[in-house]
């Protein structure tokens, strides 16, 4: 009580110095060039192989990048106070967006190879045929147009209220940022949600799982906050935040990442048993695929890397107050979202077992190296923490 | 220790007028070495423990043995009867480990009654509850701690206790209406 009350002096902003970092700059924007070009190559040679590779790369950072969305839009609606000093952070990389729906473009072009449904005509398969109202090129236009177009500018009044708000400390802006998050918290749960069927449950237009929305929502946040985790301390280790992010925030974040790997395996477990339990030919095929040949393996890590391990070592006191060893675990959740839409995606494509192809990694470096090539220029375009927002001091001294 | 009238004596009250005096009078008295002592509020008060200086609680090592008991229990009372003991093919699913998705929301529910147990009986344990009546409420003006008031209580068995140390002591730090408890 007196502790919190005792005045603080409102600190400075802090800038990122871009030109400090220009090498890494110009080591990524090359990076993304010659992978860019690659990439373009893969489309030519073998567009089938490619397009999976693609996609997996591109569900890989849209989940990163909208969970960052979910977060802040959280942050609003909830009125939240722990969050303030991580929050233009997480608007930075939601705000990526904008490019990632740039990277779309090849998955609408290289459609056919993805979306079997697209390729069969009318009248021939009487499962697809009933579900044409939905599945038709029309609508999923217009929906993906939807999405991304949420996206974009949800993450972007977002920020631009919150950086207009470091100028003149206006608590107009809070209010309305809060009305913002109101409006884009249920349009984001739609959004994530269709967006998880059409673009990768429809990857396989026979299976349907109703839980399959929340089951990627569910990765998106756990991931999405232990990538804010890895950023946090890499700005911290650059010098940045130093006297702004305590232990007690690495405590919140460690908190969520727990809550995440919980809620992960309860959504995961969840639709796999009442799909086991039911046994329909038409909803077992997606974990038969799965669960057989060297699928299996990567389905065991998943269970295995993604709920057991994290939630021994998150259960711990002691690991969420040590930024160093909670950077390993949240860099390993990262990891292991990565392999979540491997198997999500790629077995679409080899049903008989796994079988990595350059063109995975050629695409995850083409889409990170630009994602982190257009952070570090959005990142020193404002201070690193909101300045002037109300409930800065009280974030600062934040105690849990 | 007793009174000159006889009476055997719990300890020294006083009352603060705030949740932020009785903040600081927490730490005084924590800096003084006093072990056996508490302070009573309306409401909870954020960074309270660090000031009284207490340690981490022991009741989450109590809380992850009951749900590791509940976890065996489960797996056990599931897989003995339908693994061994009795196995009995339903849908053709197997009797083996493999039975286990259809086992988990038992483990899982078992996992957090038994967890839930623990934390409440170990939680009354702790507090020495259940617990008909308390030595403070013998002191009238300790009624109001449920609606505005704030108590810091330092306890006759505290080795450091000496009726004139514990005086001076919650004078200093604000305390008023400093009163002695009797045990009954």
């Amino acid at each position: 009580m007196s502790d919190r009350s005792q005045a603080l002096p409102t600190p400075e902003g802090e800038y990122f110095e871009s030109n400090r970092f220009a090498g890494l700059s110009v080591l990524l924007g090359l990076v993304a060039l010659v992978a860019l070009a690659l990439s373009i190559a893969g489309a030519m040679i073998d567009p089938h192989q490619f397009s999976f590779s693609w996609l997996f790369a591109f569900a890989f950072f849209f989940t990163l990048c909208a969970g960052c969305l979910f977060w802040t839009i959280v942050h609003h609606a909830t009125d939240a106070e722990w969050s303030v000093v991580v929050r233009r952070q997480l608007e930075n990389i939601a705000s990526l967006a904008v490019v990632l729906a740039v990277f779309f473009v090849p998955i609408l072009m290289l459609r056919h190879h993805l979306y079997e449904w697209m390729n069969i005509p009318p009248g021939q398969e009487a499962s697809l045929d009933s579900k044409r109202p939905y599945l038709n090129w029309n609508f999923f236009l217009a929906r993906t147009i939807f999405y991304l177009g949420f996206f974009i500018l949800a993450s972007f009044f977002l920020r631009r209220l919150s950086i207009r708000q470091d100028k003149d400390g206006n608590p107009r802006c809070t209010l309305m940022m809060r009305k913002v998050a109101f409006i884009a918290l249920p349009l984001f749960a739609l959004s994530l949600s269709f967006g998880a069927f059409d673009w990768l449950m429809g990857l396989n237009y026979r299976w349907f799982s109703t839980m399959f929305g929340v089951y990627i929502f569910a990765g998106t946040a756990g991931s999405s906050m232990s990538l804010l985790v890895l950023v946090i301390s890499a700005l911290r280790s650059a010098g940045y935040l130093k006297e702004v992010v305590t232990l007690e925030h690495y405590h919140i974040m460690g908190k969520w990442m727990f809550a995440f790997c919980v809620f992960w395996a309860y959504i995961g477990f969840g639709q796999y048993m009442l799909i086991w339990y039911a046994n329909m030919p038409e909803e077992t095929q997606y974990f038969l695929t799965r669960n057989t040949e060297s699928w299996w393996i990567l389905s065991m890590l998943l269970v295995i890397g993604r709920f057991f391990g994290p939630f021994a070592i998150l259960l711990l006191r002691s690991i969420k107050k040590q930024p160093h060893r909670l950077c390993y675990v949240a860099g390993w959740i990262v990891f292991m979202q990565m392999l979540d839409m491997y198997i999500v995606i790629l077995p679409a494509l080899h049903g008989t077992g796994m079988h990595l192809s350059i063109w995975d990694f050629v695409s995850l470096i083409a889409i990170g190296a630009t994602l982190g090539f257009v952070y570090l220029r959005i990142v020193a375009k404002a201070s690193l923490f909101p300045v002037r927002d109300p409930r800065l001091i009280e974030s600062l001294k934040l105690t849990n | 220790m007793r009174t000159p009238s006889g009476h055997e004596v719990y300890g020294m009250a006083a009352e603060y007028p705030s949740a932020a005096a009785l903040f600081e009078a927490a730490k005084r008295v924590r800096d003084a070495g006093f072990k056996r002592w508490d302070v009573h509020s309306p409401y909870p008060i954020h960074g309270m423990d660090e000031a009284m200086g207490l340690k981490k609680s022991w009741l989450s090592a109590v809380v992850l043995a009951g749900g590791i008991s509940g976890l065996l229990t489960a797996a056990i009372m599931e897989f003995g009867p339908s693994s061994f003991l009795y196995p009995l093919t339903v849908h053709g699913k197997p009797t083996n480990f493999f039975t286990v998705p259809a086992f988990f929301p038992i483990m899982f529910e078992l996992t957090i009654l038994f967890s839930a147990f623990a934390a409440f009986f170990a939680m009354l344990i702790m507090n020495g509850l259940p617990r008909l009546h308390h030595p403070i409420f013998n002191w009238g003006r300790f009624s109001r701690v449920t609606n505005d008031a704030f108590f810091l209580v330092i306890e006759a068995r505290d080795p450091r206790f000496t009726e004139i140390e514990a005086r001076n002591l919650l004078e200093k730090s604000g305390g008023q209406h400093i009163t002695i408890i009797h045990e009954d």
